[in-house]
C-alpha cells in the first residue's frame, strides 16, 4: 500500500510507537531481558527517526502549523485530539527523540526489573511527546500528569541517593504545579466563552481582557516554571536528579524541565501575551537569579550529580531570561538553549552515570584521576562541561549568547550579572573537572574498565549533536525562527 | 606587479580555507581516531599546519601590495534583526599575523617530537596543538569581533587543555583552570563592552568599527567606556595588570605549549586584538591613557619579579608579561607600528628563549637557574649559544631584532608630552637586560652551591627512562627550530622599513603619522640596556660574584617580589573568603535552610495535621457516641436561636 507522507499521521506515529513499545515490552516473559531491551531500543529508534523526519521535512519556507491531525473528542466541551508541529516544538520533538533513544541505551546494563522500568520509561516519553505536539490545552494538562506519574515510580524504585525522599518531593512539587495550571486553563476555557480548548481558536488577539490575561499568565507562569526550575522553585530538582536512575536523570533534567519552559511560550505567553508583558520584570528577575544563584549554590555541592542538578537551575535560569526580554532574539535564544541544555545535561548524567555504575559512589572527593583510568568516559563528561560554560563551538553558547544579546536590550543590569555568572559557572564546572578527572591515578578505581564503543554510542550521538549544533547553529534557528518572528510580528501589530 | 588588483575576495577563499582548515580537520581525526598512534598523529598535526604555513606565506606574497582590506563573509546564522556573519578580513596586520603564528606552531611542533617524545597522552598533545593553531589562526582572520571572540575563547579552552596537560600533577591542573577563570573574567569585560557596541551601532565588523563615521557617531562616554570594557578582554588574554599572575602559574605546561602559547602568539592575541581595533581605540584620549598606564604597571611589576625568580620559565613568564606591556604602552602611546613590531620581534625571541630553556629542562629534569648552571647546562652549545643571542635581542642590543623594535617603541614613548612615560620604559629597558643577563650569567657561569629555595622537579617526570641515546636523538630534532628562529631574531630586524610600508595601509585614513626616531631616546636606551647587563655582570658573572642580586640583600623588596606583590594573595582570598566561604556559602545554606527547609517543613507540617485529625478517628465507639451528642446539641442550639 502506498502511503502518501503528507498524510501519514507522523505524530500519532511518534505517539504509537511509544506506546506499542511499552505494550509489547509488558508482554515479554520476566527473564528475558535481552529482548527487552532489543525491543526498547528497536522502538525508541523507530521514535527517533520519526522525530528526526518531522524536524527535517518541516517546511522552513511555510512555518504555521505542520503535520496538523485534528480530531474531535469530546465536542460538548470543545475537546479536540488536535496534534501539531511549529517552530517551538519541533526542536523539542527532536530533543526528546534523541534523549529517548540514547536514555535506552545508556541503561543497557540494567539488571533490576528491567521490564517494569523499560515499560514506565517508555509511558514516561509518551507523555511528554504528547505534550509538546499537542495543540489542545486539554490533552496537554492529561499529557502533563501522564508524564508525572511514572517519574515518581521510576525514582522511587530504581532511584540512588534518598530516592524516596526524592521522588516525594518531585511529585508533590509537580502536583502543586498541576494545581495550579489547570485552574488557569478552565479560566480561560471559561472566559473564552468559545466552548474549545483549540489553541488554534484561543490564540485570537483580544479575545482575553488585559486583567484575565494577567491573572491566567501569573498561574500558567509559576505552574509551569516549578516545571523549568523557576528560582525559589527549583529545589526539587537538584534533589530529583541526585535520587533519579541514570536514563532518568537524563530525561528529567534534558527533557522534563522543557516541558515546563514549553509550557511557559505554548500556553502562558502565546494565550496572554499582555499578561507576558505586565510580568515581564518579575521573570527576569527570578531568571537572573537563578541564574547567578545556581552557579554560586552549585560552587559547593560535593555530589557529582548535585553539581549538574544546580548547573540546571543556572541554565535554565537563561532559558527564562531570554523568554523575558520579550524580544525575537529572547525567544530564538531561549529555545535554542532548552534543547542544548538538554543535550548536555543528557550528556553529562550519561557519563556520571557510566561512572556511577563502575565506582559506585558520585562524591566528588572519592573520586578523582579517573582521566587516566577511563579517558573516553572522561572525555564525554568533560566536552559536556565545557558546552556547559558555553564554549564556543558546542551548542549552549549560541543559546546564551542570542539571550545575552537580547537582555542586554532590555534588562542591561540583569544582563551583567547573567554575564558574570558565567565566571562562576566556568570556576565550579572546572573545579568539578578538576577534582573528578585529574589528579593521580585513584588505586582503588585501577583496574576498572573504560568505556566500550557499545556504550559509547549514545555518549558519542549527544557529544556529536552539540558539536554540529556548535559549528551550524542555524539547523535550529532557521526551525525556531519560524515559529518566533510571526508570533513577536503578530504581538506587535 | 600588480597581483593585488585583479584578486577578487572570492579568489582568495580556497587559499584561505587551505590555511585555516587543516588543522581543525588534523584535530578531529587525531582526538577521535588516533590515541594509539602517537606518531601518525604527530606527522599529521605537523603536515596540517605545514600545509597552513605555505598557504600563508603564499597569501603573504600575493598581497604584498595591498591597497585596502578585503574582506569575504558568509551567514551564519540569522534571527530577524541579527545577522552572524562568517569570514575573513585580510589586511597588512592579519597576514602578518598568520605568517608569525602559523611559523611558530610549525617549528614548536617539530621541536616537541623529541620534547614530547615518550608521552602517554602524546596523541593527545599533538590533537590539542592543532586545535591551537586552527583557533589561533581563525581569530587573527576574523572580520567581526563576535567571530574574534569565538576564536579568542578557544584559544582560551586549548590554553587550559594544555596548560593542565599533566593532569595527574594538582599543581598543573590548578594553573589551568586559574588562567581559564582568570581570563573569563577578562572576557566578561570584553563580551560585554561589544554587546554594548553591537546595541549601539548594530554592527561588529571591525572595520565599520574603525571608520571615524561609526566611532564619532558614539557620544565620547560611551565610546570609552565600551573601549575600557574590551580593553577588559585583553588585559586577561596578554596577562596585564591586574589579571596577571595566571601566566607565571601557566609554565606548569609542557615549555613548547609556554613557548608557542604562553609567550608567542595567544598572549599576544590580546595585543593584536588592540591593534586590530586601534583606530576605534584611539578615538578615546581617555581610554588610551588607562592602556598606558596598564602597560606600564604590568611592565615594571613583572620585571620586578623577573629579577628575583630562579625558575627559568617563569623569568621568561615575567618577562613576557613585562615585554606585553611595552606593546601595550607602544600602543597607547599611539605608536601602532612600534607595537606590532615588537610583537613580531618577540614572538621570534621569546619562543626561542622558551624552547632554549627546554632543551636544557628535558635534559635536566629542573627549572632552576643554579641547578641548570651548575649541572653543566653550558656544555649544550646549540642552545646555549642561541639563548644568549636570545637574551640580548630580549634586552634590546644591536643588531638584533629586539633592538630595532625596542627603539621603536621606546621612540614612540617619546612623543608623548608627559616625560614620565618615557622614563617608566627606558626603567624597562634597564630591568629587562638586567634579568635576561642575571639568567645567563647564572646559567654559563655557574659558582658553588646556591641552594637556598632550591626548586622542585621539572614536570618532565615522564622521560626518566629515555636514555642517553634517546636524548642525543631528540636532541637534534629540537636544536634545529632553535637555529631558524635565531635566523630570524638576526635578520628581521633589518626588515624594519619594509615591514613599516606593508604595514602602514593597516592604520587607515588619518593614522598619526610615526614620529622621527629621537636620538636621545635611542641612545639612553641602548645605554640602560648596557648599564642593566653590566650590573648583572658585576653580580653575577665576574670571577669572585656571590650571584645574590642587589634585590636580595633588601629582605622586604625580595619578599615582595618574589610574593608577586602579593597579587596572588590577594586573588586567594577573593575566591576563597568572598566567593566560596561568602556568597557561596550563603547560597548554598539559603537553600537548604531556607528555601528546601520551608517546603519541608509544609510538607511534615501537613502530615502532622493529617496525625492531629487522626486522632479523632481512634475508632473507640465512646468517643463517636460523645462526638455525635455533641454535634446533635450543637445542632439543636443552632435550630433554636437562629439569631447566634
Amino acid at each position: 500500500m502506498h502511503i502518501d507522507p503528507a498524510k501519514f499521521p507522523c505524530l500519532s506515529a511518534i505517539l504509537v510507537s511509544c506506546a506499542v513499545g511499552m505494550l509489547i515490552i509488558m508482554l515479554i516473559p520476566q527473564e528475558r531481558k535481552r529482548l527487552m531491551k532489543q525491543v526498547s531500543v528497536f522502538f525508541s529508534g523507530i521514535t527517533l527517526l520519526l522525530t528526526l523526519y518531522v524536524f527535517f521535512a518541516y517546511d522552513k519556507g511555510m512555518g504555521g502549523l505542520q503535520f496538523v491531525e485534528n480530531v474531535q473528542w469530546i465536542p460538548s466541551l470543545g475537546i479536540n485530539y488536535f496534534n501539531a508541529v511549529d517552530g517551538f516544538s519541533a526542536p523539542n520533538l527532536l530533543l526528546t527523540g534523541i534523549v529517548f533513544f540514547t536514555g535506552v541505551l545508556t541503561m543497557w546494563e540494567l539488571e533490576t526489573r528491567v521490564k517494569e522500568y523499560f515499560a514506565l520509561y517508555f509511558l514516561l516519553v509518551t507523555g511528554v511527546f504528547g505534550l509538546f505536539m499537542s495543540m489542545d490545552l486539554f490533552f496537554i494538562f492529561v499529557w502533563y500528569d501522564v508524564s508525572l506519574f511514572p517519574m515518581y515510580l521510576l525514582i522511587a524504585v530504581w532511584g540512588t541517593t534518598r530516592k524516596e525522599y526524592g521522588a516525594m518531593k518531585l511529585t508533590l512539587y509537580l502536583l502543586a504545579g498541576s494545581a495550579l495550571i489547570l485552574p488557569a486553563i478552565i479560566f480561560l476555557w471559561a472566559k473564552s466563552g468559545l466552548n474549545t480548548f483549540s489553541f488554534v481558536s484561543l490564540m485570537q488577539p483580544g479575545l482575553f481582557s488585559p486583567g484575565a490575561q494577567k491573572f491566567a499568565f501569573l498561574l500558567l507562569f509559576l505552574g509551569f516554571g516549578i516545571l523549568a526550575g523557576v528560582w525559589p522553585l527549583h529545589t526539587w530538582s537538584p534533589v530529583g536528579h541526585v535520587a533519579a536512575p541514570t536514563g532518568v536523570s537524563m530525561v528529567h533534567a534534558g527533557v522534563l524541565m522543557k516541558i515546563g519552559a514549553f509550557g511557559v511560550i505554548r500556553v502562558a505567553i502565546m494565550l496572554c501575551p499582555v499578561g507576558w508583558i505586565y510580568w515581564a520584570q518579575l521573570m527576569a528577575v527570578l531568571a537572573a537569579t537563578g541564574i547567578i544563584y545556581g552557579a554560586l549554590a552549585g560552587l559547593r555541592q560535593t555530589d557529582l550529580k548535585y553539581v549538574i542538578g544546580y548547573s540546571s537551575v543556572s541554565h535554565m535560569g537563561v532559558v527564562g531570561l531570554g523568554l523575558s526580554t520579550v524580544t525575537v532574539e529572547g525567544l530564538n535564544g531561549a529555545v535554542f538553549q532548552m534543547f542544548a541544555h538538554g543535550v548536555m545535561t543528557a550528556l553529562l548524567f550519561s557519563s556520571v552515570g557510566y561512572i556511577y555504575d563502575r565506582t559506585h559512589t558520585k562524591l566528588i572527593p572519592e573520586l578523582g584521576g579517573l582521566s587516566r583510568i577511563m579517558p573516553v568516559a572522561s572525555a564525554f563528561f568533560i566536552v559536556a562541561a565545557f558546552a556547559g560554560m558555553g564554549v564556543p563551538g558546542l551548542a549552549n553558547f549560541w543559546g546564551e549568547l542570542l539571550v545575552f544579546i537580547a537582555a542586554f536590550r532590555t534588562y542591561p543590569v540583569l544582563g551583567v550579572i547573567a554575564v558574570l555568572a558565567l565566571v562562576v559557572t566556568a570556576l565550579f564546572m572546572l573545579r568539578v573537572v578538576q577534582r573528578t578527572f585529574y589528579g593521580p591515578e585513584n588505586e582503588r578505581y585501577a583496574r576498572l574498565p573504560d568505556m566500550s564503543l557499545s556504550l559509547g554510542i549514545p555518549r558519542i550521538i549527544l557529544a556529536g549533536v552539540l558539536l554540529i549544533l556548535g559549528l551550524y547553529p542555524s539547523f535550529l534557528f532557521d526551525v525556531i525562527r519560524t515559529a518566533s518572528v510571526p508570533f513577536m510580528s503578530g504581538l506587535l501589530r | 606587479m600588480y597581483f593585488h588588483s585583479v584578486l577578487s575576495p572570492q579568489s582568495l577563499v580556497p587559499l584561505l580555507i587551505a590555511a585555516t582548515m587543516p588543522p581543525l580537520a588534523a584535530f578531529l581525526v587525531i582526538f577521535v581516531f588516533m590515541r594509539r598512534r602517537p606518531l601518525l598523529s604527530a606527522w599529521l598535526s605537523i603536515g596540517s599546519v605545514a600545509v597552513s604555513l605555505v598557504c600563508s606565506l603564499v597569501l603573504l606574497g600575493l598581497n604584498l601590495e595591498m591597497t585596502g582590506p578585503i574582506q569575504y563573509s558568509v551567514r551564519l546564522l540569522a534571527s530577524s534583526g541579527l545577522d552572524i556573519p562568517f569570514g575573513f578580513l585580510l589586511d597588512p596586520l592579519n597576514l602578518l599575523m598568520i605568517v608569525v603564528v602559523s611559523a611558530v606552531c610549525f617549528l614548536v611542533q617539530v621541536y616537541s617530537l623529541g620534547y614530547m617524545a615518550g608521552d602517554p597522552g602524546f596523541s593527545r598533545y599533538y590533537s590539542f596543538m592543532s586545535l591551537f593553531a586552527w583557533a589561533m589562526l581563525n581569530l587573527t582572520l576574523s572580520p567581526t569581533i563576535l567571530q574574534l571572540y569565538i576564536f579568542w575563547e578557544l584559544v582560551g579552552l586549548t590554553s587550559y587543555l594544555l596548560i593542565g596537560f599533566w593532569y595527574e600533577k594538582f599543581s598543573a591542573t590548578q594553573a589551568g583552570k586559574k588562567a581559564f577563570v582568570m581570563t573569563r573574567a577578562g572576557d566578561a569585560a570584553f563580551f560585554i563592552g561589544f554587546l554594548l557596541l553591537f546595541l549601539h551601532t548594530g554592527n561588529l565588523s571591525i572595520t565599520d568599527l574603525n571608520s571615524r563615521a561609526v566611532s564619532a557617531a558614539l557620544p565620547p562616554s560611551f565610546l570609552t567606556l565600551s573601549a575600557l570594557l574590551i580593553f577588559g578582554g585583553i588585559v586577561g588574554k596578554s596577562a596585564q595588570f591586574p589579571l596577571l599572575t595566571w601566566l607565571p602559574d601557566a609554565m606548569e605546561g609542557p615549555t613548547p605549549v609556554s613557548a608557542l602559547l604562553h609567550s608567542a602568539t595567544m598572549v599576544a592575541a590580546g595585543v593584536y586584538l588592540f591593534a586590530r581595533l586601534f583606530p576605534f581605540l584611539r578615538m578615546s584620549p581617555t581610554a588610551m591613557e588607562v592602556f598606558l598606564a596598564i602597560g606600564t604597571i604590568s611592565m615594571l611589576l613583572s620585571s620586578t619579579m623577573a629579577i628575583v625568580s630562579r625558575d627559568i620559565k617563569k623569568v621568561w613568564a615575567y618577562s613576557t608579561i613585562s615585554q606585553l606591556g611595552f606593546m601595550i604602552m607602544a600602543l597607547g602611546a599611539g605608536g601602532y607600528f612600534a607595537g606590532v613590531f615588537h610583537l613580531t620581534a618577540h614572538a621570534g625571541f621569546k619562543s626561542l628563549l622558551f624552547l632554549c630553556s627546554g632543551v636544557f629542562i628535558h635534559r635536566y629534569g629542573t627549572n632552576d637557574v643554579y641547578e641548570l648552571g651548575r649541572l653543566g647546562s653550558r656544555r649544550m652549545i646549540v642552545p646555549t649559544v642561541t639563548i644568549i643571542l636570545a637574551a640580548a635581542a630580549l634586552s634590546g642590543f644591536p643588531p638584533l631584532s629586539g633592538y630595532f623594535s625596542k627603539e621603536a617603541v621606546m621612540a614612540s614613548l617619546a612623543e608623548l608630552p608627559n616625560p614620565a612615560w618615557l622614563v617608566a620604559g627606558l626603567a624597562g629597558v634597564f630591568l629587562t637586560a638586567y634579568y635576561s643577563f642575571r639568567l645567563i650569567f647564572i646559567l654559563v657561569l655557574p659558582r658553588a652551591a646556591n641552594s637556598s629555595g632550591k626548586l622542585d622537579p621539572a614536570p618532565v617526570s615522564h622521560n626518566a627512562d629515555i636514555g642517553e641515546a634517546g636524548h642525543e636523538s631528540h636532541y637534534w630534532v629540537m636544536a634545529w627550530p632553535l637555529l631558524i628562529l635565531t635566523a630570524v631574531t638576526v635578520i628581521l630586524g633589518f626588515f624594519q622599513n619594509p615591514l613599516k610600508n606593508f604595514l602602514q595601509p593597516g592604520l587607515m585614513a588619518g593614522g598619526a603619522a610615526e614620529g622621527g626616531p629621537f636620538a636621545w631616546s635611542h641612545v639612553a636606551a641602548l645605554g640602560l640596556a648596557v648599564a642593566g647587563a653590566v650590573l648583572a655582570w658585576v653580580e653575577f658573572g665576574r670571577s669572585g660574584a656571590k650571584q645574590i642580586g642587589f634585590v636580595e640583600k633588601i629582605p622586604p623588596l625580595f619578599r615582595l617580589f618574589s610574593e608577586r606583590w602579593y597579587i596572588d594573595h590577594f586573588y586567594g582570598l577573593l575566591v576563597n573568603l568572598v566567593v566560596d566561604r561568602g556568597i557561596s556559602y550563603l547560597c548554598y545554606q539559603n537553600d537548604n535552610k531556607v528555601i528546601d527547609r520551608s517546603i519541608d517543613e509544609l510538607a511534615e507540617g501537613t502530615v502532622e495535621g493529617g496525625r492531629i485529625v487522626a486522632f479523632l478517628q481512634s475508632g473507640m465507639i465512646q468517643y463517636r457516641l460523645l462526638v455525635i451528642f455533641a454535634v446533635m446539641v450543637l445542632l439543636a442550639i443552632y435550630f433554636f436561636f437562629p439569631v447566634i
